[in-house]
C-alpha cells in the first residue's frame, strides 16, 4: 500500500505546469529527433542537459527520459516510411516495415507500433516501478567490494557489447577512467594531471566532453557526408486502421517483446539495440512461417519496436538502484542528476523517493502523451524527416556553442567541447565506440573510491574477496565472461548477433 | 616478395595511445604509488595507463596483422571538417569582443555556405532566425547573462 501512496504523490507532484511541459516537449523532441536521421536521442539528451539546470532534478530526469523514450517510437517513422533508420534501435524495423509500406500497411504498422509501444513502455514502467525500490533495498547491502566488483562485471559486458573489437571498447572505457582522475583527487587533495592548469583543478567537466563527443562529432559526421534526400509515403488518418489479421498477430509478439526488451535493457552496452534484434530473431524462430519474415511480416515490426522502448525502462534500474549507468544515455543522466547533488543509488529511494516516484507517474503520462502524439501526427512527423542537414546542422552547432558556454561561463569548456568533437569524429571514423568512453568518465571517481576503499578494509589482502560471497560471483562471471570470449575463437564457435549499426553508438 | 603491413593513420592513433598510456603510468608512478595496504595517490591511475598500453599494443598489432587499410576522408569532405572546426574556433575568439548574438548570426551563416546551402536569402534568414532564438532562449526564457559584447 506504500507504494500506491508514494505513486499518488508522484502523480500529485507531476501535475505542475513545468513538469507537465517538461515531459511533453522532452516527447515531442524525442520523437522528432527519432525521426531525423542523423542526431541520435544521446547528442539531444546531452544537448538539452544546460537547459534542465534552472529546474529540479525531477523535472530535468522526466525531460531527459521523454527524449529517450520519445526518439524509440519516432524511430519507427522512417523505418517504416523511407527505409531509413531515424536512429540505431529502429534499423530491425526496417525488414519488414518497409516491406508493408510497399505493400499499402505502412499505416497499420505505425499504428500497431504505437500502440505496441505504448504497452511496452507500460509493461517497462510496470516492471521499474516493482522491481527498482526491491534491487534498491537488495543493493543497500553492497559494499565497497561489491561495488566494485559489480563495475568490472560491468565493465567486461560492455567492452564485448559495444564495439566490433572488444579491445576497442575496452580501450574507450580505460581512457574515460583516465580522464576522469584529472584534477584534484578529493580523497587526499592530491592535484593529479593538471600540469599547474588552475582549470584543470576541478577536472575535465563532462558536459564538454560528452556535448563534444555526441552533437559537435555527430553534426560534423554529417556535414561530411553525402546528403540523399529521401522519399516519403504520405499517409492518411483512416490508413492507420490496421485489420482484424494484423491486431491478431501483433499481440503476442508485443508482449513477448515487451517482456524480452525490460530484461535485456538490463544489459551493458547498447541494450535497446540489441533488444530489437532478440526481439526479431526470437520471433522468426517462434513463427509457424518464419519465411514471411523479410516480407512484410508485422510480427517482425512490433516486436522489435516494443522490445526497445521496455528496454529504455530496463536499464533505468541499474542506474536508478545502483548509480551505475549501462548505456550512455543513462550515463548523461547520471550526469544530469549528479548536477542537481542528486546521487542516484540505494539510498535514493530513502533520501529522495518524491524523484523517483513522480518519475514513475511522468513516466505513464509520456507514455501517453506520445501514444497521444505519434498516432495522429505520423503524416507531420515524417516530412520532418526530409529536413535538409544544410538547414539543421547550423542551428544545433550554435545550441551547442552557446549551451555549453552558458553552463560555466568558460571559454576553455567550449575549447573541450570542440577538441572532444573532432576526436569524436576520427572515432566514429575508426569505429572506436564513444558510449563506453562516456560510461568510463561519469564512473571513473566511484570505481576509484570503491577500489581504494575495498584495499582498505582488505589491508591490502585482495584475497579476502573470498569472504564476500556476492563480491565473488560478480567478479568470478566477470572472469568466467572473459574466458568464454577468448576461449570461443579456439572451438570455432561462429554464433554472434549482428548488432554492428548500434556499436558505434 | 611478401607485403610488409601499412602503417595507416588509425594505426598511428593506436600508437599515439601506447605512449599517452605509458605517459600515464610514468607520472602516477611520480604521484606515489603506495601500496595495496595504503593505496597512494598514483596507484589506480597507474593501472588505468598500464591498462591503455596493454589494450592498444594489442590492437596495434592485431591492425598491422590485419593488413587493412582504412579509406581516407575525401577532399570535399576534409574541406568541409577543416572550415567547420575553423568556424568553432572563430566563434570561441570573437565571442567576448563581438557578443553572442553577433557571433551566433555569424556562425550560422558560414555554417550553412560550408553546408552548399544554395543562395543568401535562406543562410540569411536561417541565421537571422537562429540568432533571435538563441537570444530568446537564454536571455527571456533562462536570463542567463552571456557576454553581448559592444553591444552591451
Amino acid at each position: 500500500m506504500e507504494g500506491l501512496e508514494l505513486l499518488y504523490n508522484g502523480f500529485a507532484n507531476t501535475f505542475t505546469t513545468v513538469n507537465l511541459v517538461a515531459c511533453f516537449i522532452g516527447a515531442l523532441i524525442g520523437t522528432l529527433v527519432g525521426v531525423l536521421p542523423g542526431l541520435g536521442p544521446t547528442a539531444t539528451m546531452v544537448l538539452m542537459l544546460p537547459f534542465t539546470l534552472p529546474y529540479g532534478p525531477t523535472t530535468g530526469l522526466i525531460m531527459m527520459t521523454g527524449v529517450w523514450y520519445g526518439a524509440m517510437y519516432g524511430g519507427s517513422t522512417t523505418s517504416v516510411l523511407v527505409n531509413i533508420p531515424g536512429e540505431a534501435a529502429s534499423v530491425v524495423t526496417c525488414i519488414d516495415g518497409y516491406q508493408m509500406c510497399r505493400q499499402g500497411r505502412a499505416g497499420a504498422a505505425l499504428a500497431l507500433v504505437a500502440v505496441g509501444s505504448f504497452v511496452a513502455g507500460t509493461i517497462g514502467i510496470l516492471g521499474l516501478q516493482f522491481f527498482a525500490p526491491m534491487l534498491g533495498r537488495a543493493a543497500l547491502s553492497f559494499g565497497p567490494p561489491e561495488f566494485l566488483c559489480f563495475m568490472i562485471l560491468a565493465f567486461v559486458l560492455l567492452a564485448n557489447l559495444s564495439a566490433e573489437a572488444p579491445l576497442k571498447g575496452a580501450l574507450m572505457i580505460a581512457l574515460g577512467l583516465f580522464l576522469g582522475t584529472i584534477g584534484i583527487n578529493p580523497m587526499d587533495s592530491y592535484p593529479r594531471f593538471t600540469f599547474g592548469s588552475e582549470k584543470l583543478m576541478l577536472g575535465i567537466d563532462f558536459l564538454p566532453i560528452a556535448v563534444g563527443l555526441f552533437g559537435i562529432s555527430e553534426v560534423l559526421m554529417t556535414a561530411i557526408q553525402k546528403y540523399v534526400r529521401p522519399v516519403v509515403s504520405r499517409i492518411r488518418l483512416r490508413e492507420l486502421y490496421p485489420n482484424r489479421e494484423e491486431i491478431r498477430r501483433s499481440i503476442s509478439p508485443t508482449l513477448r517483446g515487451s517482456v524480452l526488451g525490460f530484461f535485456v535493457g538490463l544489459l551493458p552496452g547498447p541494450s535497446t539495440v540489441i533488444s530489437t534484434f532478440v526481439a526479431y530473431a526470437l520471433e522468426k524462430r517462434l513463427s509457424r512461417t518464419p519465411e514471411r519474415f523479410g516480407k512484410g511480416a508485422v510480427e517482425g515490426v512490433v516486436a522489435p519496436e516494443s522490445a526497445n522502448n521496455s528496454a529504455v525502462m530496463g536499464s533505468m534500474i541499474p542506474l536508478l538502484t545502483l548509480g551505475i549507468p549501462f548505456a550512455a544515455p543513462s550515463a548523461i543522466m547520471l550526469a544530469g542528476l549528479r548536477m542537481h547533488n542528486v546521487e542516484p543509488g540505494p539510498m535514493l529511494f530513502t533520501t529522495n523517493p518524491d524523484v523517483f516516484w513522480t518519475f514513475i507517474a511522468a513516466m505513464y503520462l509520456g507514455n501517453l502523451m506520445l501514444l497521444v502524439l505519434n498516432l495522429p501526427l505520423v503524416g507531420a512527423f515524417a516530412r520532418v524527416a526530409v529536413i535538409r542537414p544544410q538547414i539543421l546542422l547550423p542551428v544545433i552547432s550554435v545550441i551547442c556553442l552557446v549551451g555549453v558556454y552558458s553552463v560555466r561561463n568558460s571559454l576553455f569548456d567550449v575549447w573541450v567541447m570542440i577538441g572532444a568533437g573532432v576526436i569524436g569524429v576520427f572515432l566514429r571514423l575508426w569505429k572506436f565506440p564513444i558510449a563506453p568512453f562516456i560510461i568510463g568518465l561519469v564512473l571513473g571517481p566511484t570505481t576509484e573510491n570503491s577500489l581504494r576503499q575495498t584495499l582498505l578494509m582488505f589491508k591490502g589482502d585482495v584475497t579476502l574477496v573470498a569472504d564476500r560471497p556476492l563480491a565473488l560471483t560478480l567478479l568470478a562471471l566477470a572472469v568466467a565472461f572473459l574466458a568464454y570470449k577468448l576461449a570461443a575463437p579456439l572451438f570455432g564457435s561462429k554464433r554472434a548477433l549482428n548488432i554492428q549499426e548500434g556499436r558505434s553508438l | 616478395m611478401r607485403k610488409l603491413p601499412r602503417f595507416g593513420r588509425e594505426a598511428c592513433f593506436v600508437l599515439l595511445l601506447i605512449m599517452l598510456g605509458s605517459a600515464i603510468s610514468v607520472i602516477s608512478w611520480g604521484y606515489g604509488f603506495g601500496s595495496l595496504r595504503q593505496p597512494g595517490p598514483g596507484l589506480y591511475p597507474f593501472f588505468i595507463g598500464a591498462a591503455i598500453v596493454v589494450c592498444a599494443l594489442v590492437l596495434l598489432i592485431a591492425e598491422l596483422r590485419s593488413g587493412k587499410d582504412e579509406e581516407p576522408l575525401d577532399t570535399d569532405a576534409a574541406k568541409t571538417l577543416a572550415f567547420m572546426t575553423l568556424t568553432f574556433c572563430l566563434w570561441i575568439a570573437a565571442m567576448p569582443l563581438l557578443g553572442y548574438v553577433i557571433v551566433t548570426l555569424l556562425a550560422t551563416c558560414a555554417f550553412c555556405k560550408i553546408m552548399k546551402l544554395e543562395g543568401w536569402r535562406k543562410p540569411l534568414a536561417l541565421s537571422a532566425g537562429t540568432a533571435l532564438f538563441i537570444y530568446a532562449l537564454f536571455d527571456h526564457w533562462l536570463y542567463i547573462d552571456l557576454p553581448r559584447g559592444f553591444l552591451g
